[in-house]
């Protein structure tokens, strides 16, 4: 019998030997490359979120942003018959929950049938936290840490949106000039971004209008279906303050028969002659979504059903006024080291922050229109601002494999000025 | 195109015969050399085709083969349970002499030209080790401290060999120097070393090292080696000047470079076999007249690495899978060459008629 064992060991040796052979040298690259599928690839076995509702008045106005974890987390146990004991770690991305949302979040993984073994910890890279959370967990199954993980985010604006979410600047900070750049608000900057960029407010209202049309007819024909979880939670009626349980299957900020004329019609937010309204930037939004990752190798031996994988992430600081360049600069990056042209790209899920950014995005790095966002965005169903990085991997994963087509990028700025993409292949 | 089928066993090395033009040995093993028996053919060109004139089974796989040079009708094989054995094809079925002080499986053999009484094995154990047919022990055991997959001797010179290892060198040991603490070492080059800048040529940065899988000297200028390996480039050095880096990479190969072997009969020409289941035939651009201008419509990402004005002169791909061993055949007509792969086939060519 030790014989039998000292063969195999022997056999593996000379196997893993050979295939060094194969796979060493200048790595290969580019859109075949990226198809092939290896043991050792970073795969996505479940990809889902809850339906996004509006801030203050939506269906999850009065639920708490753990609470919304705790569902979707049920939601992904259920759906991809995972057993919670051989999920080691979980990385939650919030951007307003006092601490990073560290406590309650380890405690929803709890209330949601993790063991007390499964790890839990909360990232805050602004907008994009929980895409920073699934390429961290990533990270960690590439390099051994662990075996099985989720990237996650929670966030609920209708309870933590506000100026307590950010520290008063010391004075230091106030005296350095681009240091003090970063607590200039989203709106104040992008305004002055359009105008120095030279994006018209009648490009934005198109881009949104578009944006809102995209997202109803595919409520309509139920593509949202299979990435949105439903939840059921309590909800108090404003106008008879009755508490009600109610069930949220759907995004309430998709809304019908919007136009470029009728959005033309909105009144600027941030200037007087500005562009920016609230109908051309993201919705402030509650939700909580998941993506489940594992090694290939993992997910053949225990069963999982592989949808899509993990490739390669880019993250790239830019000015501070200039946060929503953020996508220009980081997805040339991504596209570099995984050797992609940008036609190789199937489907581009650029979070619409606001209009104008997205608008410049695009036509900088001149991609087809058709291929962004195909679903519609954050500016039609809204923009959690933590969820958003996890939501954009369940929406490409699912209008990828419903169209047949693989690869996708997901990308977003990031407030205090940074781009994040991340390429993705599904299967 | 001549072809013998190797039934049951995936090639793994070649040799033409030093004595015979019509006598090939090819090291085969069973299941890609994975786990199982080994087996070595000797083989006959005859008018009727190749006939296998006897074949030698072993325990282990065999990855390597040798003629010896001093009795025609003795071959050594290098084995996957670490052993070197001694085939006599007079005798039936069992060898005339096995030596097992390697630890791990024995990728090379290869006899000593110049003096005929020595030969050399090297293997996954970190060793290069010397021999002498008539005794039972290792004359000289030269350490390397990695997988060591290709070791010969010079034909130039009866006390210096080299080695390729897993670990990107190319290793000069010569016997005439003081063991000491250096184990005979007289020279050790980084084989991923970048070609020195040219005129109209960054040169290449940072350029990982890879395993080195096989190497062969010139037959006619005696400082010239050619390596190659799992970065797919063949690279020359002259070891006059083992800090000048490679004189010539040729890129072409798209899987890593299992063998390659200068011609015996031209000082430019060199074949080469790999996983990517061709063999090509280059000549280094050392030649007058060879080579020419690099090709500028090639938009290879190592197109700053080619060097020397060497190129690939042709290219036989009838092989169905991973091709790994090649050798010339030493006698008649100038080109006439036996390849052998995982396809359990031996393929005897004349690479005139794929030149270009």
């Amino acid at each position: 019998m030790a014989n039998q064992t000292g063969r195999t060991s022997q056999a593996q040796a000379r196997l893993s030997q050979v295939s060094n052979h194969l796979g060493g040298g200048a790595a290969k690259k580019g859109r075949q490359a990226l198809l092939e599928k290896h043991p050792d690839d970073i795969v996505v076995t479940c990809a889902l979120r809850t339906p996004f509702t509006k801030g203050g008045k939506g269906g999850f106005k009065d639920t708490a942003a753990a609470d919304l974890l705790v569902g979707t987390f049920k939601a992904l146990i259920e759906r991809s018959g995972i057993d919670p004991k051989l999920v080691d770690d979980i990385a939650v991305g919030a951007v307003l929950a006092p601490g990073g949302g560290a406590t309650e979040f380890r405690a929803a993984a709890l209330a949601a049938g993790f063991p007390v073994t499964t790890s839990a910890k909360s990232i805050n890279r602004q907008c994009s936290s929980s895409l920073q959370a699934c390429v961290d967990i990533a990270n960690a199954i590439k390099s051994g840490m662990i075996e099985i993980g989720i990237g996650a985010g929670a966030e609920s604006m209708s309870q933590q949106y506000g100026p307590q979410a950010v520290t008063e600047f010391s004075e230091l900070l106030e005296n350095h000039k681009e240091a003090a750049n970063c607590k200039v608000p989203m709106g104040v900057l992008s305004e002055k971004m359009a105008k120095a960029k030279g994006i018209p407010r009648s490009e934005q209202d198109a881009f949104a209008a578009a944006s809102y049309q995209k997202a109803v007819i595919a409520q309509k024909k139920g593509l949202f279906d299979k990435e949105i979880a439903p939840l059921t939670v309590k909800w108090t009626d404003p106008k008879t303050d009755e508490e009600k349980e109610i069930t949220v299957s759907r995004d309430d900020g998709v809304r019908d028969g919007i136009t470029a004329e009728s959005l033309g019609k909105i009144r600027p937010a941030f200037a007087k002659d500005g562009s920016i309204h609230a109908g051309n930037a993201s919705q402030i939004s509650d939700g909580a979504a998941a993506v489940l990752l594992m090694k290939r190798s993992t997910a053949e031996r225990i069963g999982q059903k592989v949808i899509g994988k993990f490739v390669q992430a880019s993250v790239v600081g830019v000015p501070p006024l200039l946060m929503g360049v953020g996508p220009a600069a980081a997805i040339p990056v991504v596209l570099e080291k995984t050797g992609l042209n940008k036609d190789d790209v199937d489907i581009w899920e650029i979070n619409e922050a606001f209009a104008s950014q997205c608008v410049f995005c695009i036509k900088e790095l001149g991609i087809p229109m058709e291929k962004v966002n195909p679903k519609g965005g954050a500016i039609a169903f809204g923009h959690p601002l933590g969820v958003t990085g996890a939501r954009q991997v369940s929406t490409l994963l699912t209008e990828l494999r419903r169209t047949g087509q693989r690869i996708g990028v997901t990308s977003m700025c990031v407030g205090t000025g940074m781009g994040m993409a991340a390429v993705w292949v599904a299967e | 195109m001549l072809e013998f089928r190797t039934q049951g066993f995936n090639g793994y090395s070649v040799k033409y015969s030093p004595f015979f033009d019509s006598r090939i040995a090819v090291a085969a093993s069973a299941n890609f050399g994975l786990v199982g028996n080994g087996r070595v053919y000797i083989l006959g060109l005859t008018p009727n085709g190749i006939v296998a004139e006897k074949y030698f089974d072993t325990q282990d796989s065999l990855f390597d083969t040798t003629w010896s040079e001093t009795n025609e009708h003795q071959l050594l094989t290098a084995g996957g349970d670490g052993s070197v054995k001694l085939f006599d094809i007079n005798l039936s079925e069992f060898p005339v002499q096995s030596w097992t002080e390697h630890a791990r499986e024995v990728f090379s053999v290869h006899w000593n030209l110049v003096s005929k009484d020595t030969f050399l094995s090297s293997s996954w154990d970190g060793t290069i080790k010397i021999w002498n047919p008539n005794t039972a022990n290792s004359l000289t055991t030269l350490p390397t401290h990695s997988c060591t997959y290709s070791a010969q001797f010079s034909p130039h010179s009866p006390t210096i060999l080299s080695s390729v290892s897993s670990d990107s060198h190319l290793r000069i040991f010569d016997l005439r120097t003081p063991a000491s603490a250096s184990n005979h070492l007289t020279l050790n080059i980084p084989i991923h070393t970048p070609p020195k800048p040219r005129m109209g040529a960054a040169a290449p940065v940072g350029i990982p090292p890879s395993e080195a899988l096989t190497h062969d000297w010139n037959k006619y200028r005696d400082t010239i080696i050619a390596t190659a390996g799992v970065d797919r480039l063949i690279r020359t050095f002259d070891i006059r000047a083992p800090a000048q880096g490679p004189i010539a990479v040729l890129a072409g190969h798209e899987y890593a470079v299992r063998r390659i072997t200068w011609s015996p009969h031209l000082s430019d020409i060199l074949l080469s076999a790999s996983y990517d289941m061709t063999c090509r035939v280059w000549t280094d651009g050392s030649a007058m007249g060879a080579g020419g201008p690099a090709k500028q419509e090639n938009m290879l990402e190592a197109q700053n690495m080619i060097l020397g004005g060497g190129r690939e002169m042709g290219r036989m791909g009838r092989h169905t899978e991973f091709v790994t061993g090649v050798d010339w055949c030493l006698f008649g007509a100038e080109g006439w060459c036996a390849s052998t792969g995982w396809d359990e086939r031996v393929l005897v060519w004349d690479c005139r008629a794929i030149m270009q």
